[in-house]
């Protein structure tokens, strides 16, 4: 147990708790160019917010509030909650060239720049307007995002997954076991360890006898 | 290019599979002649006869399950080699695996099992033709699904032992002192002697010595100091955050 402690200690990504987290994955190298191991960047201080009051999720349409975009609305692309930022498709873009090499200047594109939770607000889909959102519970439960003003529920939003997968247009392979197998009860409580049960289906008898041992 | 990649993969992956067939096919019936005549000459007693050795209640298969492949486990499907990418479901989640009796889990953990091995098989391989792995993403997959499987069977396990012993720990252990006067959670071993009898065990000291209690005391000071800061700050931080961040809703 301990050497797997240990291992996966070592799979997890370690970072420094003063860490200035970037639009780059930390692994690429523009993020080590930013944060080399010795250097100690000015602090940024984040605004805390607690998982559940995090309103909005990948694929939103989002009104931009303050900045050079200010009331135009976009589709929110990636999330970065260490920074509270957001990044809309399209918008707050600034212009750079990429893919530079010798006398060749690259291409000029348009990158988007994030913008800070608390420069944006969630869109009541009925009325196209910018709204503040509560999370509330619906009477079946169900946690879900209310606008204040209007009272309507706004829905989560459909994004594709990163490896294309659409799982309504999924089908199984070879390998896979189909959802309904996945789904099939066939756990029925006893007091038997699964040792027991597993030795007493492939009728395994075990006569001997565990000789008697110290714990110390 | 990447066709003439997949086809060295293949190439490879095949020449692979081909080479270990036919070595295990020939030196099978060699190991078995070799152990036989070993044992027939390191056995001059009469009692071992050679009707000893080959009937079926001294002869244990190494499969307790009816399924007998070969080697071909260790490699995917034929259909998938070469591919770049292999489509593979999403993995087992624990509520999924909670519904499942006992059995099912057991066979389900060595079918993961297996799995797993295949696809280790199948990153070694690409390490070796320094080509990258087909759909790495599996190897992820199946070690999620086999950990939340442990999760399920470690739950129903304590679930057991609470009711029917009341122990929380699967595993014996004490709160002890150790020589550097730290208080650790001791967990017990298991031995074949008692302690008393046992003078490795005797030797350790599981107490501080007298000399050490004055460092225990300076490291309860610092331990209490770090904590009084700690909230000291929390408190500062929280009163600063207010002024930083004030509380109020993003539209007018």
């Amino acid at each position: 147990m301990r050497l797997t402690a240990l291992l996966s200690m070592a799979a997890k990504a370690a970072f420094p708790h003063d860490y200035r987290y970037g639009t780059s994955r930390p692994w690429t190298i523009a993020a080590q160019r930013l944060n080399p191991p010795g250097k100690k960047r000015r602090k940024v201080f984040v605004e805390p917010i607690a998982n559940e009051d995090w309103h909005v999720l990948r694929g939103d349409t989002v009104e931009i509030l303050s900045g050079k975009d200010k009331g135009k609305q976009g589709k929110v692309a990636q999330v970065f909650r260490r920074r509270n930022w957001v990044i809309l498709e399209g918008l707050n873009t600034h212009y750079r060239y990429i893919g530079r090499s010798g006398d060749y200047r690259g291409t000029y594109i348009a990158s988007e720049a994030p913008l800070l939770l608390k420069d944006v607000t969630l869109i009541d889909p009925t009325d196209r307007k910018p709204t503040d959102i509560e999370w509330r519970y619906t009477e079946e439960g169900e946690r879900v995002r209310v606008s204040v003003r209007t009272g309507r529920i706004i829905p989560k939003p459909v994004y594709q997954r990163k490896d294309g997968i659409i799982p309504q247009q999924w089908k199984d392979g070879p390998k896979d076991t189909s959802p309904e197998d996945t789904l099939q009860t066939t756990y029925t409580p006893s007091l038997k360890t699964l040792e027991e049960e597993v030795m007493e289906k492939m009728n395994i008898q075990e006569d001997r006898r565990p000789r008697k041992s110290y714990w110390y | 290019m990447a066709a003439a990649v997949a086809s060295r993969l293949t190439a490879a992956i095949c020449r692979q599979f081909q080479r270990v067939v036919t070595v295990s096919s020939h030196t099978q019936p060699q190991y078995a002649t070799q152990a036989l005549s070993k044992f027939h000459s390191c056995q001059p007693r009469q009692m071992y006869d050679s009707w000893w050795f080959r009937s079926s209640m001294n002869n244990r298969a190494l499969h307790t399950s009816c399924v007998r492949k070969g080697l071909e486990e260790f490699f995917d499907l034929p259909e998938n080699w070469g591919e770049q990418t292999v489509k593979s479901g999403a993995p087992w989640t624990a509520k999924q695996l909670r519904v499942k009796s006992n059995e099912d889990l057991h066979k389900l953990w060595y079918v993961l099992l297996k799995e797993k091995n295949m696809l280790l098989t199948s990153e070694q391989e690409a390490k070796r033709q320094r080509l990258p792995m087909p759909s790495p993403e599996r190897l992820k997959k199946v070690e999620r699904s086999m950990k939340r499987l442990d999760t399920v069977v470690k739950e129903r396990e304590d679930a057991l032992r609470l009711l029917q012993t009341g122990q929380e720990k699967g595993r014996p252990g004490e709160w002890r002192r150790n020589v550097f006067g730290k208080t650790f959670w001791y967990r017990f071993r298991e031995h074949p002697i008692p302690w008393y009898l046992n003078s490795r065990y005797k030797r350790r000291r599981f107490f501080e010595p007298s000399h050490v209690a004055p460092y225990t005391r300076l490291s309860l000071e610092k331990y209490l100091r770090s904590k009084i800061r700690k909230e000291k700050r929390d408190k500062r931080n929280q009163k600063r955050f207010a002024a930083m961040f004030p509380k109020k809703t993003a539209l007018a």
